[in-house]
């Protein structure tokens, strides 16, 4: 009974007042990698199904991410990829609206894969705020205006990770929720989001981690769950004060989902746990080990969860049992993470192809394979009736 | 036509010599309001209204923007980037052109800050392609890092296009301009091949002898944060307690790698949760400005004259050229470098590396004229860079 109690009041709501097609954030809303649009494309080429394309003047494995009738897109370009760009469009033409550059002013070193622009931007109807890898943060309204910058590198100088650092910020309980798990400095820090201040930050381990914090509301309680390869920890997102820490969900890459009463973790292959206020219960309902993840976060739709992973292997098991339903190999390693919508799941990987699925059947059902021909590790982004693609010199508005 | 030229000559001085618009109060205020942010956001409140202030000046607002760069505020030219960013892009909306000649005035006139002689530069060829193959040649020595490389590479392309008989020391001119390690080593490779001799261990000034103490206990990898007694060594004397309660003493070494790679592994045996201390005693002709660039996989402290410039604690994620800086200044005379390398606990096979590589260079990156290294096989003074022909650490330890 009381379970039942808890479970009532463990209730998921959006992290942002957005109108429901807007792709605000890494994984789009509330971090699941779900849209509800429909209607959206199944089968493209370069020249077949793009409504637009925009040049990019960079790299980027970040998301575009989509808030009403503006595409926020970030780069980094450079000998030592230390220019930072970050770019509006206007959804609907792909017109340029505005482009800014940022000196980086941290470290620019990474692994060759990575670059400085890793760390998808989270946007609302205001603007956007953008995250690079060189720790350098800016806010902009939706016009370009420069609301605000921070240095963090400057703020903080040991911050330091020569992989390269990725974790994407949030907006939750109206802050901009920064993550900067990295070995020195280590911190996951709110700050107000008008002039960028501190409201609060708490101390993380000094270990580098690409994660990025989920949101979720428990009774009045606004929850950060942040994985790190020493657990996953809730903090309270009005004080960062921790409310408990779940050791069995640590890690460092691909990020886990929230469902309801339960949130599949990336550990032990795939594994559902249920969760309630108290915490995430000490064993999973059941692990689908073969059901990889890699660098991509797991989706979960249509009653089934879904795995990318650097073998080019996509897995889809059984949300409710954990059943393996299939794993195939396709062409490409994934960087990116599925996203889903219309029935359709969309498996991005790092050559530019794009797999789509039939979400509803329980064998593998390849709807379409898309090729763009250009290479791509940003997650892609789903809204206005379409598919929002960044490439390696490119952003692609898929559809009508 | 020499009448035309002079012409034109007096007319682009006369142009370059026109004092630029007054900045109205209100221009100057939100620039120095920009400037005076600081740490962790102070200053922001007021930052944004003077950034808006300064974009809705229009183009008057550009030169006075980008004179208000400062090489030593990065968070300052963050803010005033983006607003050059808004300002260019407001006027080219209205089409209106931007200022092509105080832009190239502005670009080639040294005393104005690297990032926004840049910014200029790329601006000014938005609106004059041709500024490109006038300008890149004044740009061979210059301090912006992205216009020298520019220049280099352009300075590049002419020689070997023109195909001339001899390019020897034309290239060896450009080997010696270059600092991107890449262009470095590009030309060190066609200077050689052109008969030429390129030493990259000199132009990079790595030191290539030291005295080698260690190990020293760092249990739970926190050979970083422990001090040990070498943090505040003046000399290469005394005796130390180590790992194990060995007994410590400095050590003659040297490398003969060609970039400088001191591989502790090697020098001192493979050591876990352990730190080890290199120090090198530069000869300065003046006191001069230094940077201290070191390169390793593990955690650095960096030490000259027993004061720390630099720290770094990060275990094999990688190891990126020059990826930890000191910045300081040598005394004339003898100056003691110390640099300590910790390595950790980590059992994978890619996190066993323990070495580093440490170059003495000015603040591009290159040589530092009238600085000398002493040689650990007989004392004297050498170049930095120098590559002996034998080790002066005759036995590795496994």
């Amino acid at each position: 009974m009381n379970r039942f109690i808890l479970a009532a009041f463990v209730t998921l709501t959006p992290t942002l007042s957005l109108t429901a097609s807007d792709w605000p954030q890494f994984r789009g809303p509330n971090a699941t990698g779900v849209s509800n649009e429909e209607n959206l494309p199944t089968e493209w080429s370069k020249t077949k199904g793009i409504a637009w394309k925009a040049e990019l003047p960079g790299r980027g494995a970040s998301s575009p991410v989509v808030v009403g009738n503006r595409v926020y897109v970030t780069c980094s370009s450079g000998t030592r990829d230390d220019r930072l760009h970050v770019l509006g469009f206007d959804a609907t033409t792909g017109k340029q609206l505005w482009h800014r550059q940022l000196q980086g002013t941290g470290g620019t070193a990474c692994h060759p894969k990575t670059c400085m622009a890793a760390n998808t931007p989270v946007a609302d109807e205001t603007g956007v705020y953008a995250l690079f890898a060189t720790a350098d943060l800016a806010a902009f309204d939706a016009d370009g205006t420069l609301r605000w910058y921070r240095s963090l590198v400057g703020d903080y100088p040991t911050i330091t990770n020569a992989v390269g650092m990725a974790s994407s910020p949030i907006l939750a309980a109206g802050r901009l929720i920064v993550p900067m798990d990295n070995a020195g400095e280590s911190f996951l820090a709110a700050l107000d989001t008008k002039y960028g201040k501190n409201v609060w930050k708490v101390d993380r381990p000094r270990e580098i981690s690409w994660t990025t914090p989920l949101v979720r509301t428990v009774g009045s309680t606004t929850e950060l769950l942040f994985s790190g390869p020493k657990g996953l920890t809730n903090y309270d997102a009005a004080t960062g004060e921790t409310r408990w820490t779940f050791k069995g969900g640590g890690g460092s890459v691909p990020v886990g989902v929230l469902d309801g009463d339960s949130i599949y973790l990336p550990v032990g292959g795939v594994s559902k746990f249920k969760i309630d206020a108290k915490g995430v219960a000490e064993k999973p309902e059941w692990a689908a080990r073969d059901a990889k993840s890699g660098y991509a976060s797991p989706l979960v739709y249509a009653g089934k969860v879904f795995t990318t992973d650097g073998q080019g292997f996509i897995s889809c098991v059984d949300a409710k049992t954990g059943k393996e339903l299939y794993k195939e190999r396709v062409k490409g390693a994934f960087s990116a993470s599925p996203v889903a919508a219309d029935g359709k799941v969309y498996c991005l990987n790092e050559t530019g192809i794009c797999t789509v699925l039939d979400a509803k059947a329980d064998a593998f059902e390849v709807l379409a394979s898309n090729e763009l021909g250009e290479g791509s590790l940003g997650t892609p982004a789903i809204a206005n009736g379409r598919i929002f693609i960044r490439t390696e010199k490119a952003l692609y508005a898929v559809g009508r | 036509m020499q009448i035309r030229f002079c012409v034109a000559v007096v007319l682009g001085v006369a142009l370059i010599a026109t004092p630029a618009p007054a900045v109205d109060d209100a221009t100057t205020q939100a620039l120095l309001t920009l400037k005076r942010v600081t740490r962790e956001g102070k200053g922001n409140e007021d930052a944004g209204p003077a950034w808006k202030t300064i974009v809705s000046k229009g183009g008057v607002a550009l030169l006075p923007t980008l004179e208000a760069f400062e090489d030593g505020n990065p968070t300052a030219a963050n803010w005033l980037r983006t607003a050059v960013d808004a300002i260019a892009e407001a006027e080219k909306a209205a089409g209106r052109k931007l200022p092509a000649d105080k832009l190239e005035a502005f670009t080639t006139n040294p005393k104005f800050a690297a990032a926004a002689r840049r910014s200029a530069y790329e601006l000014l060829l938005t609106e004059d392609p041709s500024a490109k193959a006038r300008l890149l040649p004044g740009f061979l020595n210059d301090k912006s890092p992205d216009l020298r490389r520019d220049a280099i590479a352009n300075e590049l392309e002419i020689l070997e296009r023109a195909a001339r008989p001899s390019i020897k020391a034309d290239l060896e001119k450009l080997f010696a301009l270059a600092r991107d390690k890449d262009q470095v080593e590009l030309l060190a490779k066609k200077v050689n091949a052109a008969g030429g001799k390129a030493s990259i261990a000199e132009h990079f000034g790595f030191v290539t002898f030291a005295s080698l103490v260690g190990p020293f206990d760092a249990p739970e990898s926190k050979g970083f944060t422990i001090p040990y007694p070498p943090d505040s060594a003046k000399d290469s004397s005394g005796k130390f307690m180590g790992k194990g309660a060995a007994e410590l003493k400095w050590t003659p070494a040297s490398t003969t790698d060609p970039l400088g790679k001191f591989d502790l592994n090697k020098l001192l045996g493979k050591h876990k949760n352990s730190a080890a201390y290199a120090l090198t005693t530069l000869i300065s002709e003046q006191e001069i400005p230094c940077e201290i660039r070191v390169t390793s996989p593990t955690s650095v402290k960096i030490f000259l004259n027993q004061k720390e410039l630099f720290g770094r604690d990060e275990y094999h994620h990688g190891s990126p050229f020059d990826g930890n800086v000191g910045r300081g200044t040598l005394r004339k005379g003898e100056n003691v470098l110390v640099v300590k390398v910790c390595q950790n606990n980590q059992t994978d096979s890619w996190a066993q590396d323990w070495r580093f590589q440490m170059r003495v260079c000015d603040d591009t990156g290159g040589p530092l004229a009238g600085v000398s290294q002493i040689s650990t096989l007989d004392g004297k003074p050498v170049p930095l860079g120098f590559i002996p022909a034998q080790p002066a650490n005759t036995e590795d330890k496994k």
